[in-house]
């Protein structure tokens, strides 16, 4: 930030398109019909045709664009998450859940892996929610703690009683489609989260949820019935990180232990905070740059980690608001100086 | 009869080492209501601290352990500084970033591969000692006279101590304290530098008993996090009758059931304390602050 | 305007032409490229990797393989799986070999991956894939089970590395002479909670009853475990004789050290990976005495019976250096340097490096190398037995102070009897 000339003062204002492609006067003419839809619009139409571009970007690139969706999709509900007061710690939990139950629907019940990914991924989010049901009491930290806690515990309990495949897992878990058609899920999947839960967010339902995480007990006193609104928050906030887990089970044929890993915890989290807690869309967009450079950081081997936790440090104590919000001012707004 | 007895005194040598890696944790969280999640990643680097000044360059063994603690406190006035303090007073981005801060800080040492069998330290007092039918390490009784006397160390100074009511104060109370006189940032920086330089006294204790190795330090986290949360905040009382519980039961399950249960054990209470009495259990309810 | 609107033009054409970069880079001529998707951090994929190159350096030297009519070199590309940590992240270590075959396309993969966990996943991308792999380390037999159910989807699959049926085999014949000689019957089995180890125990525990020992327990840790103190306890209320620790991981070493420190009057036969090497007397300052230390497959000692160990143990030595000889690991580095050697023969009999072909000649694979005679059984695996002119063979050898490795088994390489600690059985 450079500081004032003397005199002066920094001022910052709404750009002038904006304002004229408020509201009805949208659709006055193009270039405000643009400004407005245009980020939307790019980055769904980017979504929609990377698959396309497979034989320019070879398989390898492919396959990171899944993983990046599912990692997006797992970002998103964090955030969406974090608007209800509740911060999860242990997001692994609820990608784990869908991983094992898709995983357990498809070869125990025998049925289609796209069943299997669908029915997998509502059971798992509907699972995690009753397992935190007797904790959607605890505020702030300690409802934290626990979110951190439980992916450890099962992940622990897996080694130790050898359930569900024990250290060797659940092995054999068959493929669905292609992967252009799993990428295709994954990128619906994340429309629907990105902007429904955005929708959400900003309507009356939205209003009493952020009215959760600022003042609980004011909630109580109007009469709404405060841990079931938590309740149905985590089930449905905790269901595109379940089909993140499922989708993945059947593009590895694998599910392991290694689905409640400290790794899963940290990058939804780490993305959210650096693309902006507070939209979807920042979050989105956080997970978007993030896998990408991990790929590329990969012949680093645990300096990996070591960049995300550096990177996780450096956005929450320098860039709060996250870089998705810096990017939204600078589109929507100008600065100048002006005399004091 | 002889099983018994052994059971039991492995399960207060592991009492004692909860005790002695909590403690650190204890007095930043419990008593001054820092969370300094990098706790752990603390531990296990002052551990490689003292090991290369011990093995490397050949420090006489008291000597490096005392490098180990004051590199440690060192690094607890920094993380205070450059991590904490910007986000001091939102606890969840406090946990949060510390929490990464001690992460990259473990996977740094993995990263740079220090994980062979040439990384461990020696025992602070050589030899066996025999009571009765049982031979123990002279080393591990050490280890529980050194955590009881930290133990009533940390409950006289959080007591009688101006510093320690200092701390407590400017926990509970942040503009009464400032409007008496206590600086909060001094004081914040003496707290997260002692917190750092009980886990290296913690580690040059302990780590002798295995290896210096990385998976340690997030199990230091865990087992400080699950006395402080089981023990309460508020009571040394409650932290050592944590230690005890908590360690006799690892033992008793490792020896019963098999050695994968200790971390569950540690995870299960955490979640069950916090589901049932989240002030711990020798802590006074604090209803309105916990939940709704 | 016209000058930004150039600029973007020209701007997307560069673009486009980065990301759509047609033909390959020409070299003079494309090598015959190797894979090594492996577990790099720990011991035994580090040397196994070292163990390849030499190979492959070997080869180059005479030449390189013959593809047909063209003599090509070979070319090693690895990548870091990170497999052998603790909670094996599965996804991850998939994720690293996706990487190795979409972006290197490696005509072959050898060492192939370090944890069962893995390679039983790893098989289907395998398969996916089509590409020859060879493992050397990953030991469960589930890798067979699973060959044997789908011999056509799996085809291009085979280990020779040591398996654990055969390794609990190894130990079982050794178990039952110490117990025929020495007149001992109380053991007690300390394992890693991993499935090549749990086979092995497995098997064992049931062998051993029916052979009439008392097992105390079978006690299991999970990787990065660092406290035996468990099992140092029941050794001592079950009075244990005979302690069979079977780890790969490094905090392994501490079972021992905790085993010295509270004197308990047992001997120690098993497999502990960190005790295997040259250098294992000192790091572990004499608390290996006795311990009779079994060696997976022929590398890391030069065994007289077999030539070519004494060849590879000599050359490894001169290209990495005296130091990095006698820390070798037991498990890997044998078996890797010979897979080289059988791909690149199998290579040059089917002439082409269709690998369909390439698999059904390794598949007829019958020569000698570091570990005896290389023949595969009609599950994939390179069959293990007691005599190196016959089958691959494995090693053990007890430790002698002052930091002496003496052979004991197989008996035809055997220098010495084993000896136990005096007191103990007759």
């Amino acid at each position: 930030m450079r500081t004032a000339p003397a005199g002066y003062r920094r001022e910052r204002l709404d750009r002038g398109i904006k304002v004229r492609s408020e509201d009805v006067f949208v659709l006055a003419g193009w270039g405000e019909l643009l400004y407005r839809a245009g980020p939307r619009l790019a980055a769904t139409v980017l979504l929609l045709v990377f698959p396309l571009l497979r034989p320019w970007t070879g398989e390898y690139w492919q396959t990171v664009f899944l993983v990046a969706l599912a990692m997006m999709l797992a970002a998103v509900s964090w955030a969406f998450l974090e608007n209800v007061g509740l911060v999860s710690l242990g997001h692994s939990l609820f990608f784990g859940a869908g991983g094992y139950l898709t995983a357990l629907v498809a070869l125990e019940l025998r049925a289609p892996a796209l069943v299997a990914v669908l029915v997998g991924s509502l059971a798992g989010s509907l699972t995690c929610a009753l397992l935190l049901a007797p904790v959607l009491r605890l505020r702030g930290v300690y409802f934290s703690l626990v979110t951190f806690a439980l992916p450890l515990l099962f992940s622990r309990i897996i080694e130790a009683t050898k359930i569900l495949g024990g250290t060797e897992g659940i092995v054999g878990v068959p493929g669905l489609g292609s992967l252009a058609a799993r990428q295709y899920l994954l990128v619906a999947a994340l429309l629907a989260a990105v902007f429904g839960l955005q929708r959400l967010l900003d309507s009356d339902y939205g209003l009493v949820l952020h009215a959760i995480r600022d003042n609980d007990v004011g909630v109580r006193a109007s009469g709404i019935s405060v841990g079931r609104w938590k309740l149905a928050a985590i089930a449905v906030g905790s269901l595109p990180t379940s089909l993140a887990g499922g989708v993945l089970a059947t593009h590895y044929h694998v599910v392991g232990m290694s689905a409640f890993a400290l790794d899963y915890s940290v990058l939804p989290l780490t993305a959210a905070v650096l693309g902006g807690p507070g939209t979807m869309a920042g979050a989105a967009v956080g997970a978007a740059l993030l896998v990408p450079v991990s790929e590329l950081l990969r012949a680093f081997g645990t300096l990996r980690v070591v960049a995300y936790c550096a990177l996780l440090v450096a956005a929450l104590v320098a860039v709060p608001e996250g870089l998705f919000s810096l990017a939204r001012r600078r589109y929507y707004q100008f600065e100048r100086w002006v005399p004091v | 009869m002889s099983e018994v007895l052994s059971v039991l005194l492995y399960g207060l040598v592991q009492a004692a080492v909860l005790l002695l890696v909590a403690l650190g944790f204890s007095v930043t969280f419990g008593l001054s209501g820092i969370p300094n999640f990098a706790h752990g990643g603390v531990y296990i680097l002052s551990g490689f601290v003292c090991w290369y000044l011990l093995r490397k360059l050949g420090w006489p063994h008291l000597l490096a352990a005392a490098g180990g603690v004051a590199v440690a406190a060192v690094v607890g006035v920094l993380l205070y500084w450059l991590v904490i303090r910007p986000v001091r007073r939102l606890v969840l981005a406090e946990v949060i970033a510390t929490f990464a801060a001690g992460v990259a800080m473990l996977e740094l040492f993995r990263w740079m591969g220090l994980v062979t069998y040439e990384f461990n330290l020696p025992p602070v007092v050589a030899g066996s000692v025999t009571l009765g039918e049982l031979a123990v390490d002279a080393h591990r009784l050490a280890v529980v006279a050194a955590a009881a006397g930290l133990g009533l160390l940390l409950w006289w100074f959080g007591r009688a101590t101006r510093t320690g009511l200092a701390l407590r104060a400017m926990a509970q109370e942040e503009y009464t304290a400032l409007s008496l006189g206590i600086r909060e940032d001094f004081m914040a920086t003496v707290s997260v530098a002692l917190g750092s330089a009980l886990a290296a006294v913690a580690a040059v204790l302990v780590l002798p008993l295995g290896l210096i190795s990385i998976n340690l330090g997030y199990d230091a986290m865990l087992v400080a996090l699950a006395l402080t949360v089981v023990g309460g905040t508020e009571r040394t009382a409650g932290l050592v009758l944590a230690a005890l519980l908590l360690g006799v039961a690892t033992v008793v399950a490792s020896v019963v059931l098999g050695p994968h249960w200790s971390e569950v054990i540690y995870l299960a209470a955490i979640v069950a304390v916090l589901a049932v009495r989240p002030s711990g259990i020798l802590g006074r309810l604090k209803e309105l602050e916990e939940r709704v | 305007m016209l000058r930004g609107r150039v600029l973007w033009v020209l701007a997307s054409v560069a673009l486009a032409l980065g990301v759509w970069s047609p033909g390959a880079r020409t070299a003079p001529v494309e090598p015959v490229v190797l894979g090594v998707p492996t577990a790099l951090g720990s011991i035994e994929g580090a040397d196994s990797l070292r163990a390849v190159q030499l190979a492959a350096e070997e080869i180059n030297a005479k030449g390189g393989v013959r593809v047909g009519a063209v003599r090509r070199p070979l070319q090693v590309v690895s990548i870091d799986t990170r497999e052998h940590e603790p909670g094996i992240p599965i996804h991850d270590a998939l994720a690293a070999l996706e990487k190795l075959l979409t972006e290197r396309r490696p005509h072959a993969v050898v060492v192939g991956a370090f944890r069962s966990e893995v390679l039983l996943a790893a098989m289907d991308v395998v398969a996916r894939y089509r590409v020859p792999y060879v493992v050397t380390i990953a030991m469960t037999p589930a890798f067979e089970a699973r060959i044997a159910s789908d011999p056509a989807k799996y085809r291009y699959l085979f280990r020779m590395g040591l398996q654990s049926e055969y390794f609990a085999g190894n130990l079982a014949r050794v178990l039952g002479y110490v117990k025929s000689r020495h007149g001992v019957s109380r053991i007690q089995f300390v394992h890693q909670d991993v499935l090549w180890a749990k086979a092995t125990v497995g098997f064992l525990e049931t062998w051993a009853r029916q052979a009439g020992w008392t097992v105390v327990s079978s006690d299991a840790y999970p990787t990065g475990a660092t406290d035996f103190s468990a099992s140092v306890l029941r050794a001592r209320t079950g009075r244990t004789q005979i302690l069979v620790p079977v780890f790969d991981m490094p905090q392994s070493g501490v079972l021992l050290k905790q085993v010295k420190g509270a004197q308990l009057p047992v001997a120690v036969v098993g497999f502990i990976s960190p005790a295997v090497p040259a250098t294992a007397w000192q790091a572990f300052e004499g608390a290996v005495d006795g311990m009779v230390q079994f060696v997976a497959e022929p590398g890391p000692l030069a065994v007289r019976a077999l030539p070519k160990s004494v060849h590879f143990n000599r050359a490894y030595g001169q290209k990495y250096g005296e130091e990095m000889r006698m820390k070798l690991s037991g498990h890997g580095p044998g078996p890797s340097y010979d897979a080289v050697y059988v791909v690149a023969a199998a290579i040059e009999r089917a002439g082409t490096l269709d690998p369909d072909r390439v698999a059904e000649e390794i598949r007829k694979t019958d020569m000698e190398g570091v570990i005896g005679r290389i023949r595969f059984n009609d599950k994939h695996q390179v069959v293990y037995g007691g005599l190196p002119q016959e089958t691959a063979i494995s090693l053990a050898f007890q430790w002698r102070a002052p930091g002496r490795r003496v052979v004991v088994f197989p008996e035809l390489a055997a220098e010495d009897e084993i000896r136990l600690p005096a007191g103990l059985g007759r």
